[in-house]
């Protein structure tokens, strides 16, 4: 009897290395790290569907607090191990501190495929230094205007096609009670969304990024100075005391459909859609002075995947990241995060939103601030976010923060120094 | 004989003034109250409903949200190991810190006062500086990912306000008590854990709490030093509802509510020690 | 004989302070020192490169944008300090006084004042965002009391946002001075305070004669951790306002222009380690000292029992 129990054993055993082979050794480990703690079950089922095919890979995800993220990663990447193999990696300046620091491994060789990303999606993870590339681009991310259809149809009105059109909407939904705009100013960064969704359409129209890369305008161009004007003449509609509102404060009561209009991310929308189902909401890109005027959104390349130079398993850390650049993966950001995803030739029409988003693509700007100047301190972002928290409350004139952020520019960036 | 406060009989302006400040303290026990409330509410509530009216009452007792995080999310692995790694601390913060505490007050030595600005010095700055440092010597003594990793730092971020607070208390205690003591044959050992420690409990019950508190809410280490799901402790498992773009405000709220349990009770249990009656004749 | 008990004493010296020390040399005083070194490096983000000896400090107290930062935020620190002295301590002094002395209700009161502390920051910074934003529960108190003209955006307007922050945070630890003040006031030998009302001694006698002078050393601790909380303010604000001092770095304290200037913000910078270190530096070394001089001040006034 024991000896049968000890060949049946025995045999179970052999069978089931038949069965596996070579599971039980081979399979390498490989640390994942983002900071979307929202988004961990959507990994965790495309780490199931990576894991099917690739048996010898195991991907453990871990979800970081975005705010400690980047404290959490330079501590682990500058001791080398404890650190992740793969890891989602902020764009333009949040990348080139990681890029130049030596933390993560040039993709251009390994991976052709990053060639046929577009060159503003590939922008966000493109090294300034060396022009490399050093990540995967996931998704790109569009500032524009959101409203509450609901709220339109009841009041007849229909998405503007120019400023005064915009203003009058506006205008309309304050008189019917509603909380005209969403948007408050407690936090910078609010000022700056608002800036890029609402008023690119005074500045982004001609080339002006493209000359104040160069140096060839600044920041006290009068297109500029007015486009700063613009968001300043939107404080009328926007809520009471709107420099004590919150970022919280602004979803929840577009979500609740007690305001008609948000400017934000279309990063929001999953958020809308899961907090409140029944929210029936549009977007469009605020429109400029007349019709005539191209309507345009401020885009930037957000979020992307990274092989940490320090990775003893780099194959299989290259082969994961592989994976999040396929068609495949890229479906499933649309399908799933409702986000624009930056992988080509990725099928949109399962998303209408998405769909919708990318026609406003169309005519788009990179978002200032973020795109061309966080590279080193003081950034464009950090002098526009404060100073135009003292234009918002009246304490600044939109001259006086253009200044700011010119001069504060100026300190370390050459094209401004001539 | 009673030597309390007493309303009656006082003048005028005494009771103006002990009126005045009954108002304020019953203000604020509203204000201590409501908060408390309004968090606990919060957790029977959905995210959408959190959102459009904070205030209101919940529209059932539906403890769904407890169920989800305990069970599905694993907070009571959470939970347990937030214990351990924090009661695990308290004991080394109290008696290193009370040694410690005891070593500076009750002798005196050239260097005292260094000693004492040396612990000092481990709450001049927020431990957050010095994070890539210690991160390699966590990862130098190879604990790193083990509860011990989080564990250490908790007890040295515990010591200094420890030793600080205490070895001021310890500092009244009347040089005769321990030279009698001294006069029956006790030794330094003893004095400390026979004399000084009894007399000080009201002090301990204090120092513990308010370490305890933050080293219970403390996200950031476990963060750091912890990937290992069963290691994770309950406020890591809390900042996971903190999305970059989104909350999920009743889970969070729910977390909050099952986190501040154990410090409630902890606190309750403590205050015996430092309220009045008590303890009374350990002094006189 | 002498020398064998000078080892001895000196043995139990060390036997009560190095394994506390130890720890807190290991987990904080080293990771500490060493990043306060940094302060005298050049970095290339986040890879140290050459020796720059104080250019990190020149550039600090000398440069746009980091001297204006640093001035303001240190303002801040200062409103940080004098407000919790003022209020929290004289409020805490007061009521450790009262619960001690056995007001009606103290009991109660004892149980209640602590639970603040109890609370996780998120909870506090997410609550009290709730009441102070422009329609929360404050502003509707003040417009049903009539006094709609008072209201305010608590957090968001640059002229009163600091003061609202550290009123929260008085909410939140008043009741740690009240507890230490009750104990040491507790401590106080009743022969003491019974003597002074046989003779009649008045309340405020009583208290500043006999009470004050013997807690002196519980004064010491409450001011000095005062001090070191004001510079270090870190939290609350972050929790409330945001790393970088918002609006326009009207809450701005030294502690988050460390954090961001260190380890960049999210959303708006980019780190810089060398100068980042050269303000913990300050930092540190301003809190030493200004504890140290009132650790040493207080000592001459206490009283030996």
């Amino acid at each position: 009897m024991k000896r049968l129990l000890g060949i049946a054993l025995a045999l179970s055993m052999a069978l089931t290395l038949l069965a596996l082979p070579a599971f039980a050794d081979e399979v390498t480990e490989i640390q994942f790290w983002t900071w979307r703690p929202e988004d961990v079950d959507f990994y965790d089922s495309v780490i199931a569907d990576f894991e099917a095919a690739n048996p010898d890979i195991k991907v453990t995800q871990n979800a970081i607090k975005n705010t400690e993220y980047n404290t959490i990663l330079s501590a682990a990447l500058a001791a080398g191990d404890g650190a992740p193999d793969v890891f989602m990696s902020r764009a333009y300046g949040g990348l080139q501190t990681f890029a130049d620091s030596g933390y993560m491994l040039a993709l251009d060789e390994l991976m052709p495929e990053l060639a046929d990303f577009s060159d503003a999606t590939r922008g966000g993870a493109t090294s300034i230094t060396d022009g490399k590339v050093y990540g995967v681009p996931a998704v790109s991310q569009t500032m524009l205007c959101f409203y509450n259809k609901k709220v339109y149809e009841e009041l007849g009105l229909s998405v503007p096609a120019t400023w005064d059109e915009f203003i009058a909407n506006l205008e309309a939904c304050k008189a019917a009670g509603y909380e005209a705009l969403a948007n408050g100013t407690k936090e910078g960064w609010c000022c700056e969304f608002l800036f890029g969704g609402a008023c690119a359409s005074f500045y982004g129209g001609n080339d002006f990024y493209d000359r104040v890369i160069t140096g060839e305008t600044t920041f006290m161009d009068p297109v500029f100075v007015n486009a700063v004007q613009k968001m300043k003449d939107l404080t009328p509609y926007m809520p009471d005391m709107f420099e004590g509102v919150a970022y919280t404060d602004m979803q929840s009561s577009f979500i609740n459909e007690m305001s008609a209009h948000f400017v934000g991310g279309s990063y929001e929308a999953a958020y809308f859609s899961a907090e409140n189902p029944e929210l029936e909401y549009g977007i469009f890109a605020v429109p400029g002075e007349t019709a005539e005027d191209p309507a345009i959104v401020s885009v930037y390349a957000d979020m992307n995947f990274s092989i940490a130079a320090s990775s003893k398993k780099q194959d299989a850390a290259l082969r994961f990241v592989k994976y999040l650049a396929t068609p495949e993966f890229g479906d499933r950001i649309v399908s799933e995060l409702a986000m624009v995803s930056s992988v080509p030739g990725v099928d949109v029409a399962s998303n209408p939103f998405i769909a919708d988003v990318l026609e406003l693509q169309e005519n788009a700007t990179p978002y200032i601030f973020l795109v061309g100047f966080r590279y080193s301190q003081p950034t464009g972002s950090s002098l526009f976010q404060s100073a135009a928290q003292s234009l918002m409350v009246g304490e600044a004139t939109a001259e006086e923060t253009c200044q700011i952020v010119q001069d504060g520019i100026a300190t370390y960036y050459e094209p401004f120094q001539k | 004989m009673n030597t309390g406060m007493r309303f009656k009989g006082a003048g005028l302006g005494k009771k103006v003034f002990l009126a005045v400040m009954q108002l304020v303290m019953i203000g604020y026990v509203i204000l201590i109250v409501y908060p408390l409330f309004n968090m606990i509410i919060s957790s029977f509530k959905t995210t959408k409903d959190i959102m459009q009216k904070p205030f209101a009452l919940p529209v059932e007792l539906d403890f769904s949200n407890y169920v989800y995080i305990w069970v599905d999310k694993g907070f009571g692995r959470y939970f347990l190991n937030s214990l351990l790694f924090t009661g695990t601390a308290m004991v080394f913060v109290v008696l290193l810190g009370s040694m410690a505490a005891y070593g500076i007050s009750r002798y005196s030595f050239r260097g005292n006062t260094l000693v004492y600005m040396f612990f000092l010095s481990g709450i001049m700055l927020p431990l957050k500086a010095a994070i890539i440092p210690l991160f390699q010597i966590v990862k130098g003594l190879g604990v790193m990912d083990t509860p011990l990793s989080v564990i250490f730092i908790f007890i040295a971020m515990g010591l200094p306000s420890t030793v600080f607070i205490l070895s001021g208390f310890m500092k009244t205690i009347p040089a005769a008590l321990e030279q009698a003591a001294r006069i029956d044959g006790c030794n330094d050992l003893r004095i400390y854990s026979q004399i000084v420690m009894p007399i000080t409990a009201p002090s301990i019950a204090l120092v513990t709490i308010y370490n305890a508190v933050p080293i219970w809410n403390d996200f950031f280490f476990p963060m750091v030093f912890i990937q290992s799901d069963r290691f994770k402790t309950l406020p890591v498992g809390l900042s996971s509802f903190i999305g970059q773009h989104s909350t999920k405000w009743n889970l969070l709220f729910t977390g909050l509510s099952i986190a501040i349990v154990p410090m409630l009770v902890l606190y309750l249990f403590m205050s015996k020690y430092f309220i009045k009656g008590m303890t009374a004749g350990a002094v006189k | 004989m002498i020398n064998r008990r000078k080892l001895e004493r000196a043995g139990w010296i060390a036997f009560f302070i190095l394994p506390g020390a130890l720890i807190v040399f290991t987990f904080i005083i080293l990771p500490l020192f060493i990043s306060l070194f940094n302060s005298f490096f050049n970095w290339n983000q986040l890879i140290r490169t050459d020796f720059a000896g104080l250019d990190n400090f020149k550039k600090l107290f000398g440069g746009y944008p980091y001297r204006e930062r640093f001035t303001n935020a240190l303002g801040n620190n200062v409103k940080w300090f004098v407000v919790t002295m003022l209020v929290q301590n004289t409020l805490g002094l007061l009521f450790g006084y009262l619960l001690s002395r056995g007001i009606a209700g103290a009991k109660v009161y004892q149980r209640l004042f602590f639970i603040p502390v109890l609370f996780s920051i998120i909870a506090v910074g997410y609550l009290w965002g709730l009441y102070l934003r422009p329609n929360g529960m404050v502003n509707s108190l003040l417009e049903s009391m009539g006094l709609g003209g008072f209201k305010r955006a608590w957090l968001g307007d640059g002229d009163i946002a600091t003061y609202t922050i550290i009123l929260v945070n008085i909410w939140r630890w008043v009741g740690f001075p009240t507890l230490v003040f009750m104990s040491a006031i507790d401590n106080v030998p009743v022969e003491c305070t019974e003597a002074a009302v046989l003779d009649g001694t008045n309340e405020w006698q009583l208290f500043s004669k006999i009470v004050l002078p013997l807690i002196v050393p519980s004064i010491t601790i409450i001011v000095v951790l005062t001090i070191i909380g004001s510079l270090n303010v870190f939290e609350q604000v972050y929790t409330m306002a945001g790393l970088d001092g918002p609006p326009n770095y009207a809450t701005d304290t030294i502690g988050t222009l460390f954090y961001r200037t260190a380890f960049g913000s999210v959303d708006s910078g980019a780190p810089e380690i060398g100068i980042g270190s050269a303000i913990a530096v300050v930092i540190y070394v301003m809190t030493f000292f200004v504890s140290l001089g009132s650790i040493v001040l207080t000592k001459s006034k206490e009283v030996e029992l």
